[in-house]
């Protein structure tokens, strides 16, 4: 299953060939330094701060408790439309909670999952990668074939085992994300990594007698940071996709925790006499997807143009 | 060649033999006695289930019992059903595939047109819609495309079936449901190599000797630039098995993926695993039909 | 015509040409949907209570209940419980001309083999239920005798009615269990023709049948498996399928106000009730169980609208209930459910010495056994909070919520916990009771999912399960149901769901009947003429 992979494994050029290669962040600036301003999107990358600043403040600026229960305001629509409760700018679902406060709420689980997800499998399938190319031999021939295993096990049939091994809940979805996501950031790696092995600069280090992690910390991870970025970045968007539908199945988020993937799931048997609990979380989790993903189209071209196609 | 098939095969035997110790211990760590008798048996009957499942061994001796009797084609009864589990995931097996089928089917027949005339008319308003409509896709959860559908196409308007599986009608939906996801990365794909080839120079010499700007982009551009596109249809199709689970359950399609998520919550380990086990067999396979097929669209690959 | 048949098929189906004129056999095809799918079709393999929405048409008992809820001679056509040597013996007398669908008739050698087959713990979930009868004794084809080793209460009136079923000795023993299942045989209106596991079953009228009165008025019947609630709706609007069951509460109103759908209603086999953890000496994180205290289990009790909850989370599409539900035995009507008056409970509270509340663990079931029934946890549980009764809310699927309840898994329950006991619509509440109402009792069978301990209680549920007269059984169960609602015994009892069925009026005939606690029996459905 590799060999698919190896035809994308991209050639080796742009990487500095300077010996006294520059630590992660310096380098980062001065890839940032790059970025053309006009063409930031603006919008997105907007929408994105948004999310945070709601998931970080949602306590703050919820205008409703969003769980508390009103049975006499249940499934009051927008206030834009006839028969609506003042104050409920989204309405209500159908337990009279507020569904603008519940999305804000929301948008924590969204942002909570997403970077756990993204940073543990971003981290394991960096170091599986870098490990794999970097001993070579067995190490990397046991690696390649976990990938393999994992790979072929399809990530919803993986959660389904895994939520009936463990109960579902917040925990359960992060580590179902990790284990179906850590494979894409270790094969890529990894290809970056096998070129990178034979550069100047990582021989010169060897030959200087640094020690391996060494060599894998200051002089090749630097170098896959970019990809790192520009993976993780074109994840969000999946993520929050892959968490909405384990939430909807159940196997994932549970009540009195409240995510967008669950809220759905709640306002599915009021579809047909409600449109609005069924639709707005959905909207939420589009305009953040697009946003996502647009940002991470963005990332990509900016930091890693070799990376189009991805 | 040969070496090469031999070693992709071996490769291939191993995930799935490692994917079948991975799902067989993971369900191992719950015990599904008592959602199988009534709530009021008595512990003695719940033993007595325990031991005729075998449940009582330890879970080494019962997966090497499972791995014996599996190479045997016996994959166990379901629990629930009482009945063997590889016959009832088989006779489930069509309508999945055919789900996931239609559902790539449809993806492409967007993805193709959308890549190809992206890039021959690049940033016109066509690429921005096609960018923006392919990009819709992949910011929708697959289950709320599926639920709008139903919603507007069935429940409003009556054009379409709202479930089941009988004749193409019923297939649309679900289609669109599962296909739409896809569409953009595969446009984008298309798009970028498109570019490449119409860029360069035999191209440019194929037109400059007189050939259909026709002919050029849909014939020599497109089979050059849908290589990239083909070795990714394999990790396509299992996405769209993945995404078979859940819209087999909106649709009410009667495939594997619906059975699958109620073996879940029934903790039928032995169709669960069946189950899962076969979407991997399915992967593997697939993946190598794929890597076999590259040298039929490009000869200049070549595995040796 | 009729006559030619009559004097062909021979003397076996005389009864068949002297009967009425619903002896005609059907003709015609119908097309219905359920929600949820059955899935062991052998009577005695069978587990889960959706296994009956098709082995309730197939397969009969000695004694069933009309729709009037009153229970009837069935395949039973006289019955007398008679003692020898001070333990309990039922005589039984055999309908007469009862045909199985793959030939051959009911004799009480089957009945003897039936009794055998739920007896084996291999092949029969239900071995408990027969664990008190020592034998069957036949007497002659239609006539045999129930001995007993020891009394068992529930027996006749419990959740199986006699729980002996009418299934064939020579089908089971000229079959492999496997094709059992398949093809299950038995004596009911329906006979099973074709099955697509997750697609559909399909039925045709046994046109042997014997029940000339009730029976079915079609002959073709195909059960299509619609799972997803707004899917089945849709296929009934639009004329796919002619008959839904479980009709979702939030899309009652829509479905009657449809032209041309009719539409009823009728109480579920099931009683959902809230656990209080009343076995504990000390709740966690405490020195003390408040629940040890009845009064702040009244409180509790008190402080939630159930008619509020019932309006809105469950839009109508329940009943409450204190004792049991209409029809069953120990239904007493005099009994009111607690009313919600949230300044009693505070009272009650201050009373108990709880003025300022206290925290709780509160467990509730997230899957959908009922319809919105996450939904009515998470309102009760916030009803308990207004009263000081604070909850942490926990949602639990359903296995893991199984094992909590259990009594010998861990882990156990230690707070409030979403509670339901399914024992039918027309039957006995001995053994749920038995169940959770008397203390936890390792290895005796007794309150295997209980949370509650009280030792007068304990000698009242021992009481009942020997008493099997309906004569003296009744106001005993009535007694130790008034208790139960003093004591807020075992629980806060909640609600009954009603199930709503929905069909196309100008083309269906359906008369609901219940069996099992359930009503998807198709005893009388047909094509209008």
């Amino acid at each position: 299953m590799t060999e698919p992979v190896g035809h994308r494994t991209p050639q080796p050029a742009g990487h500095p060939a300077d010996p006294l290669a520059p630590s992660g962040l310096a380098l980062l600036l001065r890839r940032f330094r790059l970025i053309r301003v006009g063409r930031v999107p603006w919008i997105a990358g907007g929408l994105l701060l948004l999310l945070v600043f709601c998931a970080l403040f949602a306590d703050l600026i919820v205008p409703w408790d969003p769980t508390a229960l009103n049975l006499g305001k249940a499934l009051k629509p927008p206030i834009w439309e006839d028969g609506s409760v003042p104050g409920h700018v989204l309405g209500t679902d159908n337990l009279g909670r507020d569904i603008l406060s519940r999305i804000i709420q929301g948008a924590q689980v969204t942002l909570e999952v997403g970077l756990y997800a993204i940073v543990l499998s971003g981290g394991i399938g960096a170091l599986m990668g870098m490990i794999s190319a970097y001993f070579g031999g067995v190490v990397d021939a046991v690696i390649m074939r976990l990938v393999d295993i994992q790979m072929s096990i399809p990530s919803i049939a993986l959660a389904l085992v895994l939520a009936a091994a463990l109960s579902p809940g917040m925990s359960t979805v992060i580590v179902v994300i990790v284990l179906s996501y850590w494979t894409w950031y270790a094969r890529i790696v990894r290809g970056e990594v096998l070129s990178l092995r034979e550069r100047d600069f990582v021989k010169l280090a060897r030959v200087a007698g640094c020690s391996t992690p060494v060599i894998l910390w200051r002089h090749i991870l630097p170098n896959v940071i970019n990809t790192l970025l520009v993976l993780a970045s074109l994840q969000l968007g999946s993520v929050i996709i892959f968490e909405a539908t384990l939430s909807f199945l159940g196997l994932g988020v549970q009540s009195p925790d409240m995510s967008w993937g669950l809220m759905l799931n709640d306002a599915r048997p009021y579809m047909t006499r409600a449109w609005w609990p069924i639709t707005l979380p959905g909207i939420a989790i589009m305009i953040v997807c697009l946003a996502a993903n647009v940002f991470g189209d963005w990332m990509r071209d900016t930091l890693d143009p070799r990376r189009r196609q991805l | 060649m040969l070496n090469y098939l031999i070693k992709r095969i071996l490769q291939g035997v191993i995930s799935i033999v490692g994917a079948s110790a991975i799902i067989f211990a993971i369900s191992r760590l719950d015990d599904p006695t008592l959602l199988l008798l009534p709530i009021d048996a008595t512990p003695e009957m719940v033993e007595n289930l325990r031991q005729r499942l075998g449940l009582d061994l330890p879970i080494v001796q019962q997966y090497l019992i499972f791995l014996g009797n599996a190479l045997q084609g016996d994959f166990g009864n379901s629990y629930r059903w009482e009945q063997p589990a590889l016959a009832l995931i088989l006779d489930r097996l069509p309508a999945t595939l055919e789900l996931a089928f239609a559902g790539l089917v449809f993806a492409l027949a967007l993805a193709i047109p959308f890549g190809v005339l992206s890039a021959v008319y690049r940033d016109s308003w066509f690429d921005n819609f096609a960018k923006l409509f392919a990009m819709l896709g992949q910011a929708m959860p697959n289950f709320w495309v599926g639920l709008l559908l139903i919603l507007f196409v069935s429940v409003n308007l009556g054009w379409l079936p709202a479930f089941g599986r009988e004749g193409f009608d019923s297939l649309i939906m679900p289609a669109i449901a599962l296909g739409w996801y896809p569409v953009a990365a595969m446009t984008r794909m298309l798009r970028s190599t498109m570019l490449d080839v119409l860029d360069s120079d035999h191209v440019r010499m194929a037109r400059a000797i007189g050939v259909p700007n026709r002919v050029v982009v849909w014939k020599y551009a497109l089979r050059n630039a849908a290589v990239p596109l083909v070795t990714m249809l394999g990790i396509y199709f299992a996405n769209m098995l993945s995404g078979a689970f859940v819209v087999e359950v909106i649709f009410a399609w009667p495939g594997m993926g619906r059975m699958v998520v109620e073996a879940m919550f029934a903790r039928d380990f032995p169709l669960l695993q069946v189950g899962v086990l076969f979407s991997a067999i399915l992967f593997v396979v697939v993946n190598l039909l794929v890597d076999l097929s590259y040298g039929v669209l490009d000869p200049r690959i070549r595995h040796d | 015509m009729r006559k030619f048949a009559c004097a062909v098929a021979g003397a076996a189906s005389l009864l068949l040409c002297t009967g009425t004129q619903a002896a005609e056999p059907a003709t015609g095809s119908l097309t219905i949907a359920q929600a949820a799918e059955s899935t062991m079709l052998d009577v005695t393999r069978a587990a889960a209570g959706v296994d009956w929405y098709i082995l309730g048409n197939i397969n009969e008992q000695l004694l069933q209940p009309d729709p009037s809820l009153e229970v009837k001679n069935w395949l039973a056509e006289k019955w007398e419980l008679t003692e020898v040597n001070g333990l309990p013996v039922i005589e039984i007398w055999l309908r007469k001309g009862v045909k199985f669908h793959h030939g051959g008739e009911l004799t009480s050698s089957d009945m003897a083999f039936a009794h055998k087959r739920l007896a084996n713990p291999d092949v029969s979930k239900w071995p408990h239920y027969q664990a008190k009868v020592d034998h069957i004794e036949i007497i002659d084809d239609h006539h045999f005798k129930i001995i007993f080793k020891e009394p068992d209460g529930t027996f006749i009136p419990g959740a199986g009615l006699m729980r002996l079923y009418g299934i064939s000795e020579a089908y089971y023993n000229s079959h492999t269990e496997e094709e059992i299942q398949q093809r299950p045989d038995g004596t009911g209106p329906w006979k099973l023709v074709d099955r697509k596991v997750k697609e559909e079953f399909v039925l045709e009228a046994h046109d042997d049948y014997w029940n000339q009165e009730h029976r079915p008025g079609v002959k073709n019947l195909t059960i299509k498996i619609i799972p997803e609630d707004i899917t089945r709706v849709a296929a009934l609007q639009t004329g796919a399928v002619d008959w839904i069951d479980a009709v979702p509460p939030a899309m009652i109103d829509d479905v009657k106000k449809m032209d041309g759908i009719a539409t009823t209603a009728r109480p579920s086999g099931n009683n959902l009730f809230m656990s209080l953890p009343q076995y504990l000496e000390k709740l966690p994180g405490r020195n003390d169980n408040p629940f040890k205290d009845v009064r702040v289990r009244r409180a509790a009790a008190l402080a939630v609208d159930m008619e509020g909850i019932i309006e809105h989370v469950l839009f109508g599409q329940a009943q409450r209930y204190t004792t049991t539900t209409p029809g069953s035995a120990a239904y007493d009507a005099s009994v009111e459910p607690y009313p919600y008056d949230p300044q009693k409970a505070k009272q009650l509270m201050t009373e108990a010495g709880y003025a300022n509340g206290f925290d709780v663990n509160c467990y509730n079931l997230i899957t959908p056994r009922e319809p919105n029934v996450k939904e009515y946890g998470e309102a009760f549980y916030a009803y308990l909070g207004q009263v000081g009764i604070r909850c942490k809310l926990i949602g639990e699927e359903y296995a893991p919520w199984l094992a909590r309840n259990n009594r010998s898994r861990e882990p156990q329950n230690d707070g409030i916990l979403t509670h339901m006991w399914g024992h039918g619509v027309v039957a006995d509440p001995g053994t749920p009771w038995s169940g959770h109402m008397h203390c936890y009792a390792p290895g005796e069978g007794w309150g295997s999912y209980s949370h509650y301990c009280d030792p007068e209680m304990d000698a009242m549920v021992k009481e009942q399960a020997t008493v099997m007269d309906p004569a003296d059984r009744i106001p005993l169960l009535k007694r130790i149901g008034k208790k139960k609602y003093e004591d807020v015994a075992g629980g806060i009892t909640t609600y009954v769901p009603l199930v709503t069925f929905a069909w196309r009026e100008d083309k269906v005939d359906y008369k609901p009947w219940p069996w099992m606690g359930f009503w998807r029996k198709l005893q009388e459905i047909g094509i209008k003429h």
